[in-house]
């Protein structure tokens, strides 16, 4: 393992001294990208207790401000308070990615359960997946929203269908592998039925792998959502979003770059860091790297 | 027996190894601690030991090829020629590696480039190293190949490795190590992976390749048997220590140390088991015209299948044990798994404590699955890694309604049985050794208290102590419980210690069957003689440190 050889940093050294076992050493940067989402999402979460203007009240007497002491980043061409906007908009934004991962996860390890100890069920579903996946990801999520109207569910559903199949066929590698693992085999010999296989010694496998996934989801979905409203295709423009409101900002952008600006620096950030939390699970999910220790 | 005995003491010294140590980088763990030897022209040194005892530390140590930030050298020197190895820059010993010293490695298939022809690998050798022409490179390939008897020279040149069998894979590395005539050949258990006929070939070759070039070879070992044939010098080694060397013959005739005593006691012997008295009791396990074909139904093609096994007609009384014995390929284990129907026979009767199941669907069968239970091979695979010893124990009995209180009762009955603490059930496969898991791998089988037990290869990837163990753990559950006892094995050695009756198959026919006794002393079969033929250090009792005594 390349970390935790040497203290790198004041962080990493707090952590040495706190003589973790080796598989939770971790550097520095996956606990800053701990803190920060874990800020966002607290801000979020609780915007509507601390944030200073109504996001949806308009003020044309107030329009296009930079920032002020009164509007700490600044109004849009409705005179709304940016920093009021963003800290709502993330409660939607981050409610599709999670929803989305969620969906995809749930969905996919069932079907991809199926797929990888069922053969004749495999070679249908696989075919499924297949041209599942032939689709554009942005037009079937144009498509699915144009039919059932802007809303936070048909977003979701949108972003989902796309990523099922890659959970489906990640699980089913899972399954596929460990089907064979004379293990499974015991537990055939002791009369296991195949729903107790399935569910006791083969869906427990794909956890680790599912987790990493479903941090990716995640982050992508956030992205999606932010790309869909952009293009007008995502959630009804009046609640704000974090695509919704660099979508609207985008006319205004050289007047005040900030409602691009700072929408955009907490959109990556956060997917920054759902992106590295999901690396750092990766690295200690990391079978072979459990194998070393055992 | 015949010993190697040529009395090199006048011969020079190609390899001397004095006081290495190797420790675990940043911690004080040792795990070489000060071992010397000695290699010369000519001679075979054997490194003998079970898994972790740091011999192939010691094979990796002289090739400079210990793994970086994970184990380093923490004193002695290893003198090769005059050169001490530890101080040499990477480039010098880049060049040694491949001019002075060659390694031949266990499993043939991963040490070759999968993609590139085997000749071709072979002449890269000679390009990188020597200044040789393509032509001049080509026909010393071609030379090389056929000094390791290989057949069909240029048709091999042009093969990929997946086109050769395991020893001609063998003969291939052999070659490619021979090319550049290294004063030291490194042989990292290199017949271990080979079946034991193909074993007694590779094994003759190296002795004659080394008496052509006076190579001097350090052989790496687990096995006794190997050690007795190719041996000139033994040294065992225990924990990263060498704790006896001595010339071959005196180290088998009159062992010094304990721990070599014990080794050599736990070697099998070729000799079958006292015979039991046969019993009378019922047929428990029951295959008539058994035959099974893969593959062979397509969707659209009627593609002819393999035929894995033909023609098993067997039973096994209870209380008895029947060896099934043969090599890689020859079916043994396709009957072990049609008998346990993980696979489906395509054609034949299996009766199991009176009842046919080779016709029963998978549904229908689980009633039934009780009566039959099997141990597989690798110990690290065969339980859940995240389930506790006592989940995996009581699931079977949970299975057919038994409630957990009185599964958990037996599971610490069982547990105890096989020689474990009671509180082993609430730990975890890793924090047990193979030998503690084969046991709790059995322990888990007789939890459903079966009438027949399929041991698939149940003592192969143990060491040859923790082997006796589980062998008589075997022998006494069968007294106590009366099953009747499949054991399926390539080692005949293990097959003449635990089997009343012995089944020897080839090419998926059974060639041979008869009392252990009569086929293993007195094969009528010429296959079966030729196996026993092939078994290394046959000739040689290693518990009772002398010549076999022949009936």
């Amino acid at each position: 393992m390349a970390h935790a050889t040497q203290p790198a940093s004041a962080m990493q050294a707090l952590l040495g001294a706190l003589s973790l076992p080796r598989r939770w050493r971790i550097g520095a940067g996956p606990i800053i990208a701990a803190v920060v989402l874990l800020v966002i999402v607290l801000s979020a979460l609780l915007a509507p207790l601390y944030v200073p203007y109504d996001p949806m009240q308009m003020n044309s007497l107030n329009r296009l401000q930079p920032a002020t002491a009164d509007h700490l980043l600044g109004t849009d061409q409705y005179g709304r308070d940016l920093f009021s906007r963003i800290m709502i908009g993330g409660r939607v934004s981050l409610l599709i990615g999670v929803g989305a991962a969620v969906f995809s996860v749930l969905v996919g390890l069932l079907i991809g359960l199926v797929s990888g100890f069922f053969r004749i069920a495999d070679a249908i579903i696989m075919r499924i997946m297949d041209s599942l996946m032939a689709i554009p990801a942005i037009l079937l999520a144009i498509a699915l929203v144009a039919l059932n109207g802007p809303s936070v569910w048909s977003v979701i559903v949108a972003i989902t269908i796309p990523e099922v199949p890659r959970v489906v066929r990640l699980v089913r590698s899972v399954v596929l592998g460990a089907r064979e693992e004379p293990y499974v085999e015991a537990a055939i010999a002791l009369g296991s039925g195949m729903f107790g296989i399935l569910w006791k010694h083969l869906m427990p496998n794909t956890l680790p792998a599912l987790i990493v996934q479903g941090t990716y989801i995640c982050a992508s979905a956030i992205l999606t959502e932010a790309l869909l409203s952009f293009l007008g295709a995502g959630v009804s423009t009046e609640i704000p979003t974090w695509g919704n409101i660099m979508a609207e900002g985008r006319t205004y952008f050289q007047v005040n770059p900030g409602l691009i600006f700072w929408t955009g620096a907490v959109l990556s950030l956060c997917i920054l860091s759902i992106n590295l939390l999901g690396d750092t699970a990766r690295d200690m999910l990391d079978p072979r790297l459990k194998k070393r220790e055992a | 027996m015949q010993f190697k005995t040529a009395d090199l003491s006048a011969a020079p010294v190609v390899l001397s190894i004095r006081q290495l140590s190797v420790g675990l980088s940043g911690e004080t763990t040792k795990v070489l601690d000060a071992i010397s030897l000695d290699v010369r022209e000519g001679e075979t040194a054997c490194l003998v030991g079970e898994s972790g005892s740091g011999k192939s530390v010691t094979s990796l140590a002289v090739m400079g090829l210990l793994q970086k930030g994970s184990l380093e050298v923490t004193g002695g020197e290893i003198v090769l020629d005059g050169n001490d190895l530890l101080r040499l820059t990477p480039s010098q010993m880049r060049r040694i590696r491949a001019q002075r010293i060659a390694m031949i490695f266990q499993e043939p298939m991963t040490a070759l480039n999968p993609v590139m022809r085997v000749g071709e690998q072979i002449a890269e050798v000679l390009k990188t190293h020597t200044d040789m022409s393509a032509g001049d490179c080509k026909a010393r390939v071609l030379e090389i190949m056929e000094q390791v008897h290989l057949p069909e020279v240029p048709r091999i040149y042009r093969s990929y490795p997946h086109q050769l069998s395991g020893g001609q894979r063998q003969r291939i590395m052999i070659a490619m190590a021979l090319v550049l005539e290294p004063k030291l050949l490194i042989a990292d258990e290199p017949t271990t992976a080979l079946d034991v006929t193909t074993q007694a070939q590779i094994l003759s070759l190296i002795a004659e390749l080394q008496e052509r070039h006076g190579t001097a070879v350090l052989f790496i070992t687990h096995d006794m048997g190997v050690v007795a044939e190719v041996a000139h010098t033994v040294h065992v080694m225990q924990h990263g220590r060498i704790v006896e060397q001595a010339p071959v013959e005196s180290l088998l005739r009159r062992p010094r140390e304990d721990y070599t005593r014990t080794l050599l006691s736990s070697v099998p012997s070729l000799v079958p088991r006292h015979v039991r008295a046969e019993s009378r009791q019922q047929e428990v396990l029951e295959v008539r015209g058994m035959r099974k074909v893969y593959g062979g139904n397509g969707w659209f093609l009627r593609r002819p299948g393999t035929l894995a096994a033909r023609d098993i007609d067997f039973s096994v009384v209870r209380g008895r044990t029947l060896g099934i014995v043969g090599e890689s390929g020859s079916g043994k284990s396709t009957v072990a798994r049609c008998i346990m129907r993980l696979v489906d026979p395509t054609e034949g009767e299996v009766r199991v404590a009176g009842i046919e199941i080779a016709r029963l669907s998978r549904r229908a069968l689980r009633p039934h699955r009780k009566h039959f239970q099997v141990v597989f091979q690798d110990p690290f695979r065969s339980l859940n890694p995240r389930w506790t010893i006592a989940m995996s124990l009581t699931e079977g009995p949970l299975n057919y309604g038994m409630r957990y209180s009185e599964s958990f009762a037996r599971a610490e009955e069982m547990i105890e049985l096989v020689g474990l603490p009671r509180d082993s059930l609430h730990r975890y496969p890793h924090q047990f050794s193979g030998g503690q898991r084969q046991r709790i791998a059995i322990a888990r089988a007789i939890m459903m208290r079966p009438d027949v037990l399929v041991a698939d290869e149940a003592v192969s990837a143990l060491d040859v102590s923790v082997q006796a163990q589980v062998l008589k753990l075997l022998g006494d559950i069968q007294q106590k419980l009366g099953v009747a006892i499949l054991f399926i094995t390539h080692d005949l050695r293990v097959a003449a210690q635990i089997c009343d009756d012995v089944i020897v198959m080839q090419h998926g026919a059974i060639v041979e069957q008869g009392p252990a006794a009569a086929v293993l002393s007195a094969p009528r079969h010429e296959y079966t003689q030729q196996l026993i033929n092939a078994a290394p250090g046959r000739h040689w009792d290693f518990a009772n440190f002398r010549e076999l005594e022949t009936a």
